[in-house]
C-alpha cells in the first residue's frame, strides 16, 4: 500500500512517536502473576524508560459469574456467596444484599440487631483497613507493618470466629437479621480490644506517616481531583482523601448510624499519602462507632435479633437498591424481583471495580515504581472486581 | 515537620523506635504443629451426621447452596407395620463445600442432626477425590472422620446419642 | 625454606584461603542471623527448626540451593547469564584482601619457626582505600549482564536501575572517605586505625557527616532496604536476578552479603578505630584490653549488621528518581561541604578534631534531647470534615 493513495490513510497506523533515545516505548506485562497486584490483576503498561505512557488494566482473571450465580439460588442461599465477592470484608458484603432484601420485603430489623450488625461492619472496616495498611506498606518496600497490623486484625478474627464460627466468609447475617445472638463475654472482649486499638494506631504513624520515605513515596502520587472522582464514580476513601466528604453512612443512612457520633475523615490533595491518612483517621472513627456499639450492647444484652420474615421468602415483583459503606467504597446491591423465591436479576456495584476503572488516568506520567503505590492505594479486591 | 527535625532525623529514628521496642517483646506466633489455637465452639469445621436422629426429609439439601449434599431414601414398614424412610444414600461432597452452615440451619430436628460446628480443621489431604467425598459412613463414624480437638471439652463436643444408649 | 617464599607466598595464599572461607561461612550465617533478627523485630519467630533451634537452617538452606535446578531462560544469553553471577562475587571478595582484622600477631610453627603478620588477608597495602573502591565498583558490571543477559524485562530494569545508583553512590562515598584520609593523611588503613589511636579520638566524632554520608551510601551500594532498587520485589519481582535460580543465585545473595560485611568493616575501620578498644588514649580504661583487638572488630561489625537489618525491618524503599536525587542532591553536597570543615580541622591537628567532633557530638545529641523534652504532637489530626456530606440527589 502506497504512502500517497488516497482514503487509505486511515487504515495505516500513524508511525510511532519515537522516544528520547531514538527507541519506541517498551510493552511492560504488570501482572497477573506479580507480587504487588493483589491478586490476579494484570496490567499492560507501555514504559518510556520507567515511565509509564499507558496503563491498560486488564481484568477477569478471578471471574466466576457470581451475579448469575445468584439467579440460581433462593434468596437466603446467596448470602454465603456474597462473601466471596470482597473476601477480607464479608461482613459489609453481607448487610448490603441483607438490606436489599429487607427493602424490598419492608422487614424492619430489630435495634439490637442493628447495632450488631453495625458493630460488625465496623470491625470489618478495621479488619479490612488494617490489612490495607499491611499491603500498601509492604508493597513500598516497608515489611514489617504486615506483622503489627496482623497481630491486631487477628484478634478481630478471632471474635468474628467466636461470634459466627468463620474467620474470613463470614455469612454472619441473615434477611431480617442476625443467625445466632451474641455469646457471653464477646461484646466485652470487643470492647477492650477497641480500647487498646488506639495505641496500636499510633504506632503504625510512628513508623510511616512522617516517615521521610513513605512521603516521598506518596505524597504527590495518583492524583485524581475531586471532579475527576466523581466524574469516575469512584468512591470511598479515594474520594473522601480528594476532598468530597461522601460517605453512604452518613448521605444515605441506614440502621442506626444516625444515632451514632463520628465523622468523616477527608483530605485535601486527592494524593495517595492522604488516602492514607483517611484510611489511618477511618480507623480512629470505626474504633469510636465500635465503642458506642459496644456501649448500647452492653446496656440491652437482651432483645430481639431477627425481624418477622416469611419462612420461604418471595418477595413481590419490583425493584430495590440499597447500598453500605464498605471499606472500598460504596458497596451496593440493585436487586429485581419477578415474584419468584430466586433473584430475577441482582446487580452488584462493587466499588473495587468502580474504582480501579481509573487506574489509568491516576498512573498517567508516573514510574513503575509508582504503579505499585498507586494500586496500592485502591484497597482493590480482585474477588470483588472480577466477581 | 521542619528543617531542623529532618535534619536531626527524628522521623528515622521515630521508625526505628517502634521496631526497637518490638525487639523486646515476645513473639506473638504460635508454633503450629505442637501448639494450636483452639477454634471457637461454634467454629465451622467438619461434619458430622446423626443417623438415628435424621428424619430424612432433606431440607438441608434444598438449602445448601450449591448442591453438594445427595440424600436417597426408601418407605419401609417396621416392625408395627408404620411407615418408616430409611436411608439409602447420604453423601456430602466436602470437597466443594464452602462451610457457610446453612445446611446445619436448616435442620428441623432438635437437637439438630447434621453440624458443621466440629472443631476438625485439619482437612488437608493427598487426593481430593476420597477423602473429602464423604458417605453416610465416613459422616457418622465419628472417631476416624472427625479427631477430637486435643484441649477440647469432651463434654462441650457434640454427642452422638447413639454411643450413649 | 626461604624467608621470601614464606612471606610473599605462603602465608598469604593460606590466609587468603582461610578469609575465603570464613567470609563465605559468615556469609551464609549472617542469612540466618538476619531472618532471626528481623523475626524479632516483626514479633515472629523466624526460622527454628532445623538444627538445634534453627542453628543448622542455613545450611539447609545452601544443600537445597546447590541442588537445586540451575535454569537458564531461553533465548537468554548463556555465556554472560552463566558469567553474571561470579563478576560480581570476584570483587566482593577480592577486597577482603586490603580489609585489616588486627594488629600483627606471632605464631610458632613448627619446622618454621616463629612468624610475625598482619591479620590481613593479604597484606597492609598503601592504597588500600583506592584498591577498594576500585575493585568493588567492577561488580556493577555483572549486575548489569546478569540483567540483560537473562531475557527479561524485569531483569533489565533492575539490572538499569543498579548501573545507575552504584554509580552515583560511589561519588558522595568518596567524598566521605575523602574526609577519612584527611584526618588520617593516608590512604593505608592500618595507618588510618593507628591516626585514630594517636589523635585519641574516633574518627566517628570529627566525621560524624562523613560516617553518615558513608553509610548510607554503603546501604545504596549494597543494595539493602532502604535502596534496594534494583531487586525490589513488589516492583520488579526479583529485579537483576528474577531469572536466576540454585547455586547462581546463592552466589548473588552470598556477595550481597560478603558486601555488607565489607561495608561495615570499612565503616568500622574508617570511622570507628577498626581493632581498637573505646577510648585508646585513656589509661584507666586498660582493663578493655583483656578483649583480643579482633573481637572489639567483630563487635562493630556485628553492630553495624544489626543497623543494617534494622533498616531492613523499619523503612519503606525509596523510587528511583528520588534515590539519584538523595544521592546528588543531598549527599554529595554534604559530603563536599563536610569535606572543607574536616579539612580545617585537620590542618589544627588532633586538637582540632577533638574540637570538631565535641561541637558535632554535642549538637546532634542536644538537638535529640530537645527534641524528645518537647510537647509530643498531638495525633490522628487529618483535617475532618466533622459535618455529615451533602446528599447529592
Amino acid at each position: 500500500m502506497s504512502e500517497g493513495t488516497p482514503g487509505t490513510a486511515a487504515l495505516v497506523p500513524p508511525p510511532e512517536e519515537p522516544t528520547l533515545l531514538g527507541l519506541h516505548e517498551m510493552e511492560l506485562n504488570f501482572g497477573p502473576q506479580h507480587p504487588a497486584t493483589h491478586g490476579v490483576l494484570r496490567v499492560v503498561l507501555k514504559v518510556d524508560g520507567e515511565r509509564i505512557v499507558s496503563a491498560r488494566p486488564d481484568v477477569g482473571y478471578l471471574h466466576r459469574g457470581t451475579e448469575k450465580l445468584f439467579e440460581t439460588e433462593t434468596y437466603p442461599m446467596v448470602i454465603p456467596h456474597t462473601d466471596r465477592m470482597d473476601y477480607v470484608a464479608a461482613a459489609t458484603n453481607n448487610h448490603a444484599y441483607c438490606l436489599a432484601v429487607e427493602k424490598i420485603l419492608g422487614v424492619e430489623v430489630p435495634k439490637r440487631a442493628q447495632y450488631i450488625r453495625v458493630l460488625l461492619d465496623e470491625m470489618q472496616r478495621v479488619s479490612s483497613h488494617l490489612l490495607w495498611l499491611a499491603t500498601a506498606a509492604i508493597d513500598l518496600g516497608a515489611i514489617t507493618p504486615f506483622f503489627y497490623t496482623f497481630r491486631e486484625r487477628e484478634v478481630i478474627l478471632d471474635l468474628f470466629e467466636e461470634y459466627c464460627g468463620a474467620r474470613l466468609t463470614l455469612n454472619c447475617m441473615r434477611i431480617g437479621g442476625l443467625p445466632v445472638d451474641l455469646t457471653p463475654g464477646w461484646v466485652e472482649r470487643t470492647q477492650a480490644f477497641f480500647e487498646t486499638l488506639e495505641a496500636k494506631i499510633d504506632e503504625y504513624e510512628d513508623l510511616l506517616t512522617e516517615n521521610r520515605i513513605w512521603k516521598e513515596r506518596t505524597v504527590g502520587i495518583g492524583v485524581l481531583a475531586a471532579d475527576r472522582c466523581v466524574a469516575w464514580g469512584v468512591t470511598g476513601p479515594v474520594l473522601r482523601a480528594a476532598g468530597v466528604a461522601w460517605d453512604v453512612r452518613r448521605a444515605l443512612p441506614y440502621e442506626c448510624y444516625p444515632e451514632l457520633e463520628f465523622d468523616i475523615p477527608v483530605g485535601k490533595n486527592a494524593d495517595t499519602y492522604d488516602r492514607y491518612l483517611v484510611r489511618v483517621a477511618e480507623l480512629r472513627q470505626s474504633r469510636r462507632i465500635a465503642l458506642q456499639c459496644c456501649d448500647w450492647l452492653a446496656k440491652n444484652p437482651e432483645g430481639e435479633i431477627r425481624g418477622k420474615v416469611p419462612r420461604v421468602i418471595k418477595p413481590a415483583a419490583g425493584m430495590a437498591y440499597a447500598s453500605v459503606e464498605a471499606p472500598k467504597g460504596e458497596l451496593g446491591f440493585f436487586l429485581v424481583s419477578s415474584g419468584a423465591n430466586k433473584p430475577y436479576r441482582l446487580h452488584v456495584r462493587a466499588p473495587s471495580f468502580v474504582n480501579l476503572q481509573s487506574l489509568p488516568e491516576m498512573i498517567r506520567g508516573h514510574l513503575v515504581s509508582d504503579l505499585v503505590a498507586v494500586i496500592g492505594t485502591y484497597d482493590i479486591v480482585l474477588g470483588e472486581v472480577d466477581r | 515537620m521542619s528543617l531542623l527535625d529532618r535534619i536531626l532525623l527524628l522521623d528515622i529514628f521515630a521508625g526505628l523506635g517502634v521496631t526497637a521496642r518490638h525487639l523486646a517483646r515476645p513473639a506473638d506466633t504460635v508454633e503450629y504443629p505442637e501448639k494450636a489455637k483452639e477454634p471457637s465452639e461454634r467454629f465451622r469445621g467438619m461434619f458430622l451426621l446423626d443417623e438415628e436422629r435424621c428424619i430424612k426429609c432433606t431440607l438441608c439439601a434444598i438449602e445448601c447452596p450449591i448442591n453438594i449434599i445427595y440424600i436417597d431414601w426408601h418407605s419401609e414398614k417396621n416392625a408395627e407395620g408404620k411407615a418408616e424412610k430409611k436411608l439409602d444414600r447420604f453423601d456430602l461432597d466436602m470437597k466443594r463445600c464452602m462451610f457457610c452452615g446453612l445446611c446445619e440451619e436448616a435442620c428441623p430436628t432438635n437437637p439438630r442432626s447434621i453440624w458443621l460446628a466440629t472443631k476438625t480443621y485439619e482437612l488437608g489431604t493427598y487426593e481430593r477425590n476420597e477423602s473429602l467425598y464423604l458417605d453416610i459412613r465416613k459422616l457418622t463414624q465419628w472417631d476416624g472422620n472427625v479427631k477430637p480437638f486435643p484441649t477440647a471439652d469432651p463434654a462441650k463436643a457434640p454427642v452422638n446419642p447413639a454411643k450413649e444408649k | 625454606m626461604s624467608q621470601s617464599l614464606l612471606y610473599n607466598v605462603l602465608i598469604p595464599v593460606t590466609k587468603a584461603v582461610v578469609c575465603f572461607l570464613v567470609v563465605a561461612l559468615v556469609a551464609g550465617v549472617l542469612t540466618l542471623i538476619e531472618r532471626r533478627v528481623l523475626a524479632a523485630l516483626q514479633i515472629r519467630k523466624g526460622p527454628n527448626r532445623v538444627g538445634w533451634n534453627g542453628a543448622l537452617q542455613w545450611l539447609a538452606d545452601v544443600v537445597k540451593l546447590i541442588t537445586k535446578e540451575d535454569h537458564v531462560p531461553s533465548k537468554a544469553e548463556k555465556v554472560v547469564h552463566l558469567l553474571a553471577p561470579l563478576l560480581v562475587m570476584a570483587p566482593a571478595l577480592t577486597v577482603f584482601a586490603v580489609l585489616p582484622f588486627g594488629p600483627d600477631f606471632s605464631v610458632t610453627l613448627p619446622w618454621i619457626g616463629k612468624v610475625t603478620t598482619p591479620v590481613h588477608a593479604a597484606a597492609d597495602v598503601n592504597v588500600a582505600l583506592l584498591l577498594l573502591l576500585a575493585v568493588s565498583s567492577i561488580g556493577v558490571y555483572g549486575i548489569i549482564l546478569g540483567g540483560w543477559g537473562s531475557n527479561s524485562k524485569y531483569a533489565l530494569v533492575g539490572g538499569l536501575r543498579s548501573a545507575a545508583q552504584l554509580i552515583s553512590y560511589e561519588v558522595p562515598m568518596g567524598f566521605a572517605v575523602v574526609a577519612a584520609i584527611l584526618m588520617a593523611n593516608s590512604l593505608s588503613l592500618v595507618a588510618i586505625i593507628e591516626a585514630q589511636r594517636k589523635a585519641g579520638v574516633w574518627f566517628v566524632f570529627p566525621g560524624l557527616i562523613a560516617f553518615f554520608c558513608y553509610f548510607v551510601s554503603g546501604v545504596a551500594e549494597t543494595n539493602r532496604i532502604p535502596f534496594d532498587l534494583p531487586e525490589a520485589e513488589s516492583e520488579l519481582v526479583a529485579g537483576f536476578h528474577t531469572e536466576y535460580s540454585g547455586f547462581r543465585w546463592a552466589i548473588f545473595f552470598l556477595s550481597e552479603y560478603a558486601n555488607m560485611i565489607v561495608i561495615s568493616t570499612v565503616a568500622t575501620t574508617l570511622f570507628f578505630g577498626g581493632w581498637l578498644r573505646p577510648f585508646p588514649n585513656v589509661a584507666w580504661l586498660g582493663f578493655l584490653d583483656v578483649v583480643p583487638p579482633m573481637a572489639w572488630l567483630l563487635l562493630k561489625v556485628c553492630l553495624f549488621l544489626f543497623v543494617y537489618i534494622w533498616f531492613r525491618g523499619t523503612f519503606p524503599r525509596y523510587r528511583f528518581d528520588q534515590l539519584m536525587a538523595l544521592g546528588w542532591k543531598a549527599l554529595l553536597p554534604i559530603s563536599l561541604g563536610n569535606l572543607v570543615l574536616v579539612a580545617f580541622a585537620a590542618l589544627w591537628g588532633a586538637a582540632g578534631l577533638r574540637v570538631l567532633g565535641a561541637v558535632l557530638t554535642v549538637a546532634f545529641a542536644g538537638g535529640l534531647l530537645w527534641a524528645r523534652l518537647r510537647p509530643a504532637r498531638p495525633r490522628g489530626t487529618t483535617s475532618m470534615a466533622g459535618r455529615p456530606a451533602e446528599v447529592r440527589v
